[in-house]
């Protein structure tokens, strides 16, 4: 119950706290924020305190800030050791180097009359709060040896889990203590940042850089009636050149790539003669695999049997691939008793060419989405992708002589008888159409 | 031509008694509050002197103002914009309280309530920062009328190009000569305190000129006190805000004087408006020191102008403002006599008040007599100057003796013109001569006296309207800042 307050409930009720704060401060004492400088006041330590104080921290907090946002990035540079080496370092300096500064800052403040005039109580309390966690964060850093990348795995996720408001405080259980202890602290700073000082913080000029050294305000509503007209025509003179910049560059990448076919195209293709060489033989190598393909395609057209194989030739362990009547690609397998088997190796699922080596089960398998095909029956194992079964494909077998010994169709039915010991002398064909089914 | 006004002005030195009562009732009105005691937004010094805060002139240390980067640039001398934002943690150049002083009140309520004793109750002096007794060391005009004096006088910046003879004879009590120098914000043309605000705040109002921090926006960083040659910005150690001059914009915006103007008792003070073009601002604060006056002169428009006029007008500024600048004061005396000059124009940032040189501590020395018009020359006062005319070139044109003797020759050919007319003991030819040598004729002379010993109220302050009824939005609401000066925080204000 207590974790759960303090790693879920506090979290969210500090940044809720934080941001509805911050907001009404911005809007109802925008005059109270400040950075409340007491340099006037006492200058000489103030040196010592706020510049250490300030640069450390600022390191410091930038480390937790890449380490926790971006935790993927974090841990791939901290995976290289002299990176691992210098965050380290830089990490541990940075910390010693506020924690100096702090303390200088604390002893100023408590030793100045002057200044314990500006001291309120939520200065005591912030100094305290920076003070611990600072402590903690140092015994943390020295206490457990788990380089500077344990936190990407653990306390990254616990932050993440509260970003998209899934809490998950399995990783933080089980922490020890005194990270526990920095976990809470630094809720409780984000819980006091509207009330105190730190509000400072998001008020960091940056913009400085950017803006123009004089400001001249008008507060004139003649001068900023006819100021509006001219930004308004200063807007529609920008949006006219961001347009036409858009438009002439959109129009070059047009022209560039136009010019360059038709460039191309006067100047003919400059290929070199070797790389000529290689496109024609490419070519030719098509146009040699079209050729064949054709002939293939008017021998099936003119002759109603094509040959496959000697019979002696075929095995029931490695099928021999033909092309069949409708140019598909087709298995040729030779069973125990000594009789051809024909299939289509068109896998039924999508198509793919079916595999011609049958395992100790007697199946053939479709490479492409993994169905087991019998071999003596074309059927598809259970819960393959592939639902029908391969096709049988027609045959005849001849002797020497031309002989028709024996004959299957497409239906599975046979005819004639096959001597295993003649099978030297049988050839194999597929056929059309047989004359019995005809 | 980008043409802007600016409320400016004029402080007749030869005028000024010392008597500080511009600085109260600036205090009155502005900075009688916590945190704001030790501000003097308005003080007087006595030159030679160290001024207020300590050596405020010493720019190697403060680092104000601008710097020229070669003849190209102008960079502010305090930071560059990135090493601006490294001093937010610690401002080498800031000066502290230490440089100032510490405020004080006294303990007047011990004159009432102390016990019945042997010893007469006294009112011993507390510190109004930590309430204790303190010893009181130090004063906003600590150095008043001690010019001889070798603790004060003698760290005054400006010696820095004299020979030790000329700085010798400073310190001869017999010799000892000394002038008042009541200064306020300068609200500068090309402010180095606006360029150096990190947050925005610091603004310059392109219809009157004057420089404003904007109390919401400002978070403190404190660049401004230091960027601001002349330490006329000041940080509030309770708000933890920066204040200055405002130039009483809210009585100038009721038809008023500024309070210290107003209350002003050699009536030195000379407020009108200057028509000044913005875009010729960067090249003349880019010229030679020695040009530098004459250069600020050029930047000021001419109210007769059409071109300026149609200019002026296109940027909202009305006739009525444009109308006051024709019969500006300030006008006069800066461009057609050539009589007022900058304060430190070498920090180049171009300030809009300037000062008439005193003639007294210069003349005057000759004998029992105050000056020898029995000489032919008769400006010879000038060469054997007690107050020496280079200390003066220090102080208002950036070291070119030229520009500070040209305008004292002026004031004393009108002098001795009216001294012919009412006196009677000076020959006509000579006083016709010195005219001619000085540049000016007996129109002018009379012109020149008339504004400078017996103006009116409304010839030494042309006040412009500044509309506040067509910019009341801008400010905030007068009953939420009733009684608070606009600074302090009372319950509501700043709601809007």
């Amino acid at each position: 119950m207590l974790e759960l307050f303090l790693f879920v409930g506090l979290p969210y009720a500090a940044t809720i706290v934080c941001i509805v704060g911050t907001v009404r401060r911005f809007k109802y004492d925008r005059y109270g924020i400040t950075t409340l400088s007491s340099q006037f006041l006492e200058g000489k330590k103030m040196l010592w305190g706020s510049a250490p104080w300030h640069i450390g921290i600022l390191t410091v907090f930038l480390g937790h800030f890449v380490a926790f946002l971006v935790p993927g990035v974090w841990q791939r540079l901290m995976a290289i050791p002299s990176l691992l080496t210098i965050a380290e370092t830089l990490g541990m300096a940075a910390s010693l180097i506020c924690l100096v500064g702090l303390i200088v800052l604390i002893f100023r403040r408590a030793t100045t009359a002057r200044l314990q005039k500006t001291t309120k109580l939520a200065d005591f309390i912030v100094a305290l709060l920076l003070l611990g966690q600072i402590a903690l964060g140092l015994m943390i850093a020295g206490g457990f040896r788990w380089g500077a990348s344990w936190s990407t795995g653990t306390l990254a996720p616990y932050i993440w889990s509260l970003i998209t408001l899934g809490p998950d405080i399995s990783v933080i259980r089980d922490m020890p203590v005194i990270i526990q202890a920095h976990i809470v602290g630094a809720w409780l700073i984000v819980f006091i940042f509207p009330f105190t000082r730190l509000i400072h913080m998001i008020t960091v000029p940056i913009h400085y850089l950017m803006r123009s050294p004089q400001k001249v305000v008008w507060t004139n509503p003649r001068r900023n009636a006819s100021a509006v007209v001219a930004r308004a025509d200063q807007n529609s003179r920008r949006h006219f050149i961001k347009a036409s910049l858009g438009l002439s560059a959109a129009g070059l990448l047009l022209s560039v790539g136009v010019l360059d076919k038709l460039g191309r195209f006067f100047q003919m293709p400059g290929l070199h003669h070797d790389e000529e060489a290689d496109l024609l033989e490419t070519r030719l190598r098509r146009l040699q695999l079209t050729a064949e393909e054709k002939q293939l395609e008017l021998e099936r057209l003119r002759s109603n049997e094509i040959y496959v194989s000697k019979l002696s030739d075929l095995n029931g362990s490695t099928g021999k691939y033909f092309i069949d009547y409708a140019m598909r690609p087709g298995l040729a397998f030779r069973s125990e008793d000594g009789w051809p088997m024909l299939l289509s190796a068109k896998c039924t699922h999508l198509g793919c060419t079916v595999g011609n080596q049958v395992d100790a089960n007697g199946k053939i398998l479709c490479p492409c989405h993994v169905s087991y095909f019998d071999v003596k029956t074309g059927l598809p194992n259970e819960g393959a992708p592939a639902k029908a079964p391969l096709d049988r494909i027609a045959w005849i077998v001849r002797d020497e002589q031309g002989a028709e010994i024996a004959t299957e169709s497409s239906r599975g039915s046979r005819t004639g008888r096959i001597d295993p010991q003649m099978a030297e002398y049988y050839s194999l064909y597929i056929v059309r159409s047989l004359s019995a089914e005809a | 031509m980008d043409i802007r006004a600016q409320v400016s002005m004029v402080f007749h030195l030869d005028k000024c008694i010392g008597c500080h009562t511009c600085s109260i009732a600036c205090k009155n009105i502005w900075t009688d509050r916590p945190g704001a005691e030790y501000m003097w937004w308005n003080n007087v010094e006595t030159k030679p002197g160290t001024g207020f805060p300590h050596r405020w002139e010493d720019q190697e240390r403060y680092k104000g103002g601008w710097k020229l980067n070669g003849s190209k640039s102008l960079q502010l001398k305090s930071q560059s914009k990135l090493s601006g934002l490294l001093k937010l943690f610690y401002n080498p150049n800031q000066p502290g309280l230490e440089d100032y002083y510490e405020p004080w009140t006294y303990e007047y309520e011990n004159l009432f309530d102390a016990p019945e004793g042997d010893d007469q109750p006294t009112a011993r002096p507390v510190s109004q920062i930590t309430g204790e007794e303190m010893k009181i060391e130090a004063g906003p005009n600590w150095d008043d009328d001690l010019s001889g004096s070798p603790v004060y006088a003698a760290n005054d910046v400006n010696y820095d190009g004299l020979t030790p003879e000329e700085r010798q004879q400073l310190f001869e009590i017999q010799r000892v000569a000394f002038m008042y120098l009541p200064r306020i914000c300068n609200h500068c043309a090309n402010p180095s305190c606006v360029a150096s605000c990190p947050s925005g705040a610091l603004y310059k109002r392109g219809e009157d000129g004057i420089v404003l921090i904007n109390q919401d926006v400002c978070r403190g960083w404190r660049a401004c006190v230091s960027a601001c040659p002349y330490k006329k910005i000041y940080y509030n150690w309770v708000t933890g805000k920066s204040e200055k001059c405002i130039l009483c914009y809210p009585r100038l915006e009721t038809g008023q004087a500024p309070a210290c103007f107003h209350s002003c008792v050699g009536r030195i003070r000379y407020l009108g408006v200057l028509l000044y073009d913005a875009d010729r601002i960067e090249t003349a604060m880019k010229t030679a020191d020695p040009l530098l006056v004459e250069a600020q002169r050029d930047v000021i428009c001419d109210p007769n102008d059409e071109n300026v006029i149609a200019s002026a007008r296109a940027n909202g500024i009305s006739d009525e403002f444009l109308e006051a600048a024709r019969k500006s004061p300030v006008y006069k005396y800066v461009v057609k006599w050539k009589l007022a000059l900058p304060l430190h124009i070498e920090y180049r940032t171009m300030p809009m008040l300037f000062y008439v040189p005193p003639l007294l501590p210069v003349m005057g020395k000759d004998g029992d007599q105050p000056y020898d018009h029995a000489d032919q020359t008769l400006f010879s006062s000038l060469d054997k100057a007690r107050l020496s005319i280079k200390y003066m070139a220090r102080l208002f044109s950036a070291g070119n003796e030229a520009v500070v003797t040209a305008a004292l020759r002026k004031l004393m050919a009108v002098r001795y013109y009216k001294r012919m007319q009412d006196v009677g003991d000076v020959d006509d030819d000579n006083v016709r001569r010195i005219m001619r040598e000085a540049g000016t004729t007996p129109e002018e002379a009379e012109e020149i006296y008339s504004l400078t010993a017996i103006p009116t109220v409304h010839k030494r302050y042309v006040l412009p309207p500044l509309q506040r009824e067509e910019a009341i939005g801008s400010l905030c609401d007068v009953q939420d800042c009733k009684g608070s000066c606009g600074y302090i925080k009372q319950a509501g204000a700043g709601r809007k």
